[in-house]
């Protein structure tokens, strides 16, 4: 049974492509001729208008002293606060009675990047760093000892600080 | 209203507390704890911290609720401007010279310093940042004591603890004014059998243990009531696990046994509760070889050989045992339906008795059993070598946890222990038991007091504690009920014998109960 069709008859400027083409590649142009905002990276890794924030959390770096040894006491407020229980921390005691971390190793899979290790940290030995490069070969190399932690170099986050809130 | 008590009322809340009690302790009864370092309810009062200032109304000035008795219509308040701004003042005083180090100290966490800082100390200091802290170098006070005079407040509960308790005057306070220091006799060393406890006295990190230094923190912890395995005396002890490892003995308060301490002996008593080569699975003798098996099979096994077997039968237990497995291998070989004669014997290991002259009735008692009254009270008997020599013709000998047995007999040898020595690798079967730090349980200290302890870390491997495997040999054989806790075996246990009847886990409580006077229990 033939089904009755109502064929529509659209004037020549709807029913054309070259209209709306047109009206493309206008737009196109207009953008060949517009300030780029395209960020060269990983050549480029900011630019004029962006950079990394100095507040930005990201894997960790151990501060040291002078002599090059960790700053950290093992006092072990870190893995206490750490809301993902990836800070593995093991205390000793070196030779002239000083209290330093036998084992200190952060599971950055693990980690949430809250930040707090950086917070509670009495020392100011542990950082969170101004960086986002991880990636690795293996999975078990995502597990940080504290000769790694010490190697960074990267800048380490301000954090936020209440009495600058916007960081200005 | 009888004489002897009065009533007074402290920061709004009305108690009454026998005449002569210290404002201190009523204040405790209100529910009111006020700060104080030099007090300790073990030791003799000083005063001289002046922590504890409370108002007092109609007195014109502050007093020490420490040294203070409370009379009747006193009305104390705590929580007074003046109170607490003196308090303030004292917190700011100690702390002039008192190291920023927390992170690094072995107290922090469980420090009265920091906790009574926190609560109303000052913020900041007024000091100059320039201000150079006094200092002095860390000195070795004893075996397992430690000083570090920089922490020091000079409460001074650890020379009098020494003074007065221990009665081996070595402490004193060196130098005067805000050089004053706690110095040791040039001679002598802190070498007392109960000096460890200074380190649980010192309300600051100032007395270390040895042992515990660096070990862990303080709110990384695990905290499970306990009964000291240490000697006959049964001091009431809390142990401290961290990641199911016990880490620390520590005393636990009880003013009927052991006051608020323990010896040294019992302190450092703990390492063996985290031995690695323990029994993880029952193993069974099957064609000349122990082979590991599941607990119906070895229940199974053992029961099997227990129904065939007549004539004598002897239990070699460790004092060390609870009462509950004690009392359940007894009815495994004597009691009724068993058929068998039965004879048991426990062997204690005898030390030196060292008391602790200022507190009567306690001491680190010669006899280094826990659980030797207990075991007497079951009808398990002394002569241990008599009856080792009785085991090598009997029909089946039952040995529990006693890792120093050399047993040679001709019967079926079943071992129920911990870890599996040399002498009984000839066993017929092998049941592995969790030990005391791992189980529900009960001892009978020397006066007859029954006391309960509690399970403080998992049983490594298939390993159940031993009233568990005792019960379930009873079921099999159809001698007794499943039992489901420890509570429910000492149910039994109260039940069958005489000198426990009427006592339960919730009679005996935290603090102990003691058994039916007459009982054969030493006066």
């Amino acid at each position: 049974m033939a089904i009755g069709v109502k064929v529509m008859r659209r004037p020549g400027a709807q029913v054309s492509y070259v209209r709306a083409t047109l009206k493309g590649m206008v737009l196109t142009l207009q953008h060949l001729f517009r300030p780029k905002v395209t960020m060269q990276y990983p050549e480029e890794k900011s630019t004029r208008d962006w950079t990394l924030s100095p507040r930005w959390r990201g894997t960790h770096r151990m501060l040291t002293d002078e002599q090059g040894r960790a700053k950290c006491v093992a006092c072990g407020l870190c893995p206490q606060i750490c809301p993902a229980n990836c800070i593995k921390l093991v205390p000793g005691e070196d030779e002239q009675g000083n209290r330093y971390p036998l084992i200190y190793e952060i599971d950055e899979f693990r980690c949430v990047f809250c930040g707090y290790c950086q917070e509670v940290c009495p020392e100011e030995a542990i950082h969170v760093g101004v960086h986002y490069e991880n990636s690795e070969f293996s999975r078990d190399r995502f597990v940080y000892d504290l000769e790694r932690l010490c190697a960074q170099t990267h800048p380490v986050s301000t954090l936020w600080d209440p009495s600058d809130p916007k960081g200005e | 209203m009888p004489d002897d008590v009065v009533n007074l009322t402290i920061d709004g809340v009305p108690v009454s507390v026998p005449k002569g009690t210290l404002v201190i302790e009523a204040a405790k009864q209100a529910g009111v704890l006020v700060p104080h370092y030099c007090y300790h309810p073990g030791l003799p009062v000083a005063g001289l911290c002046r922590m504890c200032l409370v108002e007092i109304e109609k007195q014109p000035k502050l007093a020490i609720a420490c040294a203070t008795q409370a009379t009747e219509g006193m009305v104390v308040k705590t929580q007074a401007e003046q109170a607490k701004r003196a308090r303030t003042s004292v917190l700011e005083f100690l702390l002039i010279n008192h190291p920023l180090d927390c992170p690094i100290c072995d107290q922090a966490g469980e420090c009265e310093l920091q906790d009574f800082t926190f609560q109303e100390g000052r913020p900041a200091t007024r000091y100059s940042p320039d201000y150079a802290k006094r200092f002095n170098p860390v000195e070795d006070f004893g075996p397992d004591v430690l000083y570090v005079p920089n922490r020091c407040i000079l409460c001074t509960r650890c020379v009098r603890f020494m003074e007065d308790v221990a009665k081996e005057p070595v402490l004193n306070v060196s130098e005067r004014g805000d050089r004053a220091y706690i110095g040791i006799h040039p001679d002598e060393r802190l070498d007392h059998p109960w000096a460890g406890n200074v380190v649980d006295l010192c309300p600051v990190g100032s007395l270390l243990s040895k042992d515990f230094l660096h070990k862990a923190r303080a709110w990384e912890l695990d905290k499970t009531a306990a009964v000291c395995t240490g000697c006959s005396q049964g001091c009431n002890v809390t142990l401290d696990t961290r990641e199911n490892v016990v880490v620390r003995v520590r005393p636990r308060p009880n003013l009927e046994v052991n006051r608020y301490f323990i010896c040294d002996h019992g302190r450092m008593n703990y390492r063996w509760m985290n031995r690695g080569d323990r029994i993880e699975a029952p193993l069974v003798r099957r064609d000349g070889e122990l082979r590991a098996t599941d607990w119906d099979e070895a229940v199974e096994h053992v029961a099997t050989r227990l129904r065939g077997a007549a004539g004598r039968a002897v239990a070699l237990v460790s004092p060390r045992a609870s009462t509950e497995a004690l009392f359940l291998a007894r009815e495994l070989l004597g009691g009724g339906g068993a058929g068998l004669d039965w004879t048991g014997a426990f062997q204690v290991v005898m030390g030196e008795e060292a008391p602790l002259p200022g507190v009567p009735d306690l001491a680190l008692r010669a006899e280094r059993a826990p659980n030797g009254t207990g075991a007497e009270l079951l009808g398990y008997r002394r002569d241990y070598p008599a009856v080792l020599a009785a085991a090598e013709s009997a029909a089946v000998v039952l040995v529990l946890d006693e890792p120093e047995v050399a047993v040679r007999t001709a019967g079926a040898l079943i071992y129920v222990g911990t870890v599996l020595p040399e002498g009984a690798r000839g066993a017929e079967a092998v049941l592995p038991i969790a030990n005391v730090a791992e189980e529900d349980g009960t001892f009978v200290n020397r006066d007859g007091r029954v006391q309960r302890y509690f399970q403080a870390k998992p049983a490594p491997g298939m390993a159940r504690p031993a009233w568990w495997v005792l019960s379930e040999l009873l079921v099999t054989l159809r001698r007794g009920e499943h039992l489901a806790s420890a509570s429910a075996a000492f149910d039994v246990l109260a039940e069958r014998v005489a000198p426990f009847a009427g006592l339960s886990y919730s009679s005996v409580g935290l603090v102990g109960q003691r058994v039916s006077v007459g009982a054969g229990v030493p006066a």
